[in-house]
């Protein structure tokens, strides 16, 4: 056991806080060290992260921090859905943090690495807190992080989209802030495992009404439809290594927050109809608002959208199956958003336009890269063998295992959304491979050090979607965490 | 139509969140962290400051997140204004003569409380939070009064802001290592109650934050101000 005691999970937020911290410092002696340190910092974190994954598998790590036992202080779980995505929050942060040493260079770049490698350290605490309050903060570092980030270019569009976002997500905040501070009157605890032992039916509405103040103020930010109208301009005038991170890792940490305290926090069992239409319906606005999109960036975004409308409907099946489902089409739309964000990147930096007409012929000009963009859009709709393939798959057999009648036309209107989605995708690829003259142009591919960012993400969508039961491993203990909630109580509070 | 609905909807908001007031127990003893914390915060952190037992001693990584959550605000604002380009310089006022004179006098006073203020955070009312801000307040003085000739020395604020946090960090990374190994584990010995040596590792954080809160503030006065 004493190896568990080293690599304590708390590591996984504190090193780069403190990485965080150490930059401005080291920048008075190198200007070049700061780009090093997200790399750095995140490859801490993968490979602790790897390291104390199979532990938890069998039993969560309970961490409490100074020492205080629960619910008297702060603890950190590191559950099976805590670490899962920990990793996944590692393993993308670290591939995109490798693409920026050569995609970020102007602006305030020493900036840019901190308020990064700050994102994703907020990321890692909301997905392994175990308390509501402590949520909210690493939810503000989050937050915070990403509307300096979507400004970082100093374009209009970009500060324009950044107070949108700041407004929309500052109401979210508040409300979420809100609803802690009624739960806590109530409860007198902030610790998640205390208040859902003591919260006996989310119907009452003095339960009631703070859920809902919470699940919107988080729905702001996992942009759940009609929360959704800061996603796509923030997404599309941000750097493309940070629309990577937003899409990728920051909406699926918000709907993660979300599922918390609808599952655990809040035990809801009576309101899962409203969510499976609400995840329909921005499946539906997503993927129809992305097919009208001339521009590639915002076409992107509204993509997150529809995705984020699925793993919704996922989760609200609300069977072991579907939350399985819905984890799994997390990492799948985590792996393939960012690897169409960054290769989209260099396609948009060599021609200089975001429009997809501008994009003719540069399937010869940029092979490899255009090559990695077709493996991502694949994935996304779901074909075989890619990653997407199997997380949908498994979506629609959870679907169809409730058999319920209901179930099978939302799984068709699902369904529907993905077609269309199909659609505008093999539109791009057409453009890219197929339209334009048959002129010999020059070979201009991405650095190699981007497209090594980019290949180990293809290679991640097409090994996963080829042995889905290697994350299936996890996928499973991972639903029972979100699913027994008295597991979880009992775990914490022992 | 659109004021109707949303007082129709402010209503229904209002409503709810009073129902929900209603449950509270104002004034009885069930929240019985809070009962924890005032009975037994003496003695499981040594501050007399019940206050600061709960955030540097049970809350203590929520005030990490809140350090860095000024940090964030900083380095972002730093990050947005550095693309947008200087404007012309604005016609600006010299100071009168009171407040230039009252800049030079009272500026080393009010560092001198601030300081007083987070050093004695275990103590009295108070804490790094609020002793940085009033150091910043010195620095807002400073600015209106003597900005032709003074300005913030950029290096020192970059070196108390990093060290700051750094410190926080790496005290609460020495707790895992040593004693009970919990982060941020309260491993320096509590000292006698009520005194200035005493809580342990509290003291030591709250300057830490003292530093780091004060140069952070400050320079969001001064890139605001180098903005304006």
């Amino acid at each position: 056991m004493n190896e568990m005691i080293n690599l304590n999970p708390v590591l996984l937020i504190v090193v780069p806080l403190g990485l965080a911290f150490l930059t401005p410092l080291l920048g008075l002696i190198s200007k070049k060290i700061a780009k090093w340190l997200p790399v750095v910092g995140l490859l801490f974190n993968l490979i602790v992260a790897l390291a104390i994954l199979p532990h938890v598998l069998k039993q969560p790590i309970i961490v409490k921090i100074a020492g205080f036992a629960p619910p008297f202080g702060i603890n950190l779980v590191a559950g099976p859905v805590g670490m899962l995505l920990a990793t996944l929050i590692a393993l993308t942060g670290l591939l995109v943090a490798i693409y920026a040493l050569k995609y970020i260079n102007e602006g305030a770049e020493q900036k840019y690495h901190i308020l990064f490698l700050l994102l994703l350290t907020g990321a890692t605490g909301v997905v392994l807190t175990g308390d509501i309050f402590n949520l909210f903060v690493f939810f503000e570092i989050l937050c915070i992080s990403s509307y300096a980030l979507v400004a970082y270019l100093g374009n209009r569009a970009g500060i324009e989209s950044a107070v949108k976002y700041l407004i929309q997500g500052s109401i979210g905040s508040s409300l979420l802030l809100i609803g802690i501070g009624l739960l806590y009157g109530q409860f007198g605890t902030l610790n998640m495992a205390d208040l859902a032992k003591q919260i006996v039916s989310s119907s009452d509405p003095s339960v009631f009404v703070p859920m809902v103040l919470m699940i919107t103020g988080l729905g702001i930010e996992a942009a759940i439809f009609p929360l959704n109208a800061w996603l796509p301009d923030a997404h599309s005038s941000a750097p493309s290594s940070v629309s990577a991170i937003l899409s990728g890792i920051a909406i699926e940490v918000g709907l993660y927050a979300m599922v918390r305290v609808l599952f655990t926090i809040c035990h809801v069992s009576n309101f899962f109809m409203f969510f499976l239409f609400l995840g329909v319906l921005t499946v539906l606005v997503g993927e129809m608002s992305a097919f009208s999109q001339k521009n590639i960036k915002r076409m992107l975004a509204y993509s997150s959208i529809g995705q984020i409308g699925l793993i919704l409907f996922a989760f609200s099946i609300s069977t072991h199956f579907g939350v399985t489902g819905g984890l799994f089409q997390m990492i799948s739309h985590t792996l393939g958003k960012a690897l169409l964000f960054l290769s989209a990147g260099y396609m948009i930096y060599r021609t200089g336009s975001m429009e997809i007409s501008s994009f003719e012929g540069i399937g010869k000009k940029m092979p490899l890269t255009a090559l990695f963009f077709t493996i991502g859009t694949l994935s996304i709709i779901g074909l075989p063998p890619f990653v997407g393939f199997s997380s949908k798959f498994l979506i629609i057999k959870a679907a169809l295992a409730k058999g319920e009648l209901l179930y099978t036309i939302l799984m068709g209107i699902v369904l529907l959304g993905t077609v269309i989605e199909g659609t505008y995708f093999f539109r791009v690829i057409q453009t890219i491979y197929f339209k334009g003259k048959d002129v010999a142009t020059e070979r201009n591919d991405s650095p190699i050090v981007c497209l090594i960012s980019m290949s180990i993400f293809a290679v991640l969508i097409i090994v996963i979607g080829v042995y889905p039961h290697l994350v299936m491993k996890i996928l499973n203990p991972a639903a029972s965490e979100l699913f027994n909630s008295i597991q979880y109580i009992r775990s914490v509070l022992g | 139509m659109r004021k109707i609905i949303g007082i129709i909807l402010l209503i229904i908001i209002a409503w709810g969140i009073i129902t929900s007031l209603q449950e509270m127990p104002f004034g009885t003893s069930r929240a019985k962290v809070a009962d924890h914390y005032i009975n037994k915060g003496r003695e499981e952190t040594g501050a007399a400051n019940i206050v600061t037992s709960v955030v540097v001693g049970y809350r203590s990584l929520d005030t990490l997140g809140e350090v860095t959550v000024l940090f964030l605000a900083a380095i972002g604002l730093g990050a947005v204004l550095a693309t947008i380009k200087r404007k012309e310089d604005r016609d600006t006022e010299k100071a009168s003569l009171i407040l230039s004179t009252g800049c030079r006098f009272l500026f080393p006073p009010i560092l001198l409380f601030g300081a007083y203020i987070f050093i004695h955070g275990h103590l009295t009312p108070g804490g790094g939070f609020q002793g940085g801000a009033i150091i910043a307040s010195a620095f807002v003085l400073m600015y209106l009064g003597c900005h032709e000739e003074k300005k913030i020395n950029e290096t020192g604020s970059i070196i108390s802001e990093s060290l700051g946090g750094l410190v926080f960090v790496v005290i609460g990374l020495i707790g895992l290592t040593i004693g009970t190994r919990y982060f941020l584990n309260n491993f320096l010995p509590k000292g006698e109650f009520n005194t200035l040596l005493s809580a342990g590792i509290i003291p030591i954080i709250y300057i830490a934050i003292g530093f780091k809160v004060g140069a952070e503030l400050s320079k969001i006065i001064d890139l605001l101000m180098e903005e304006s």
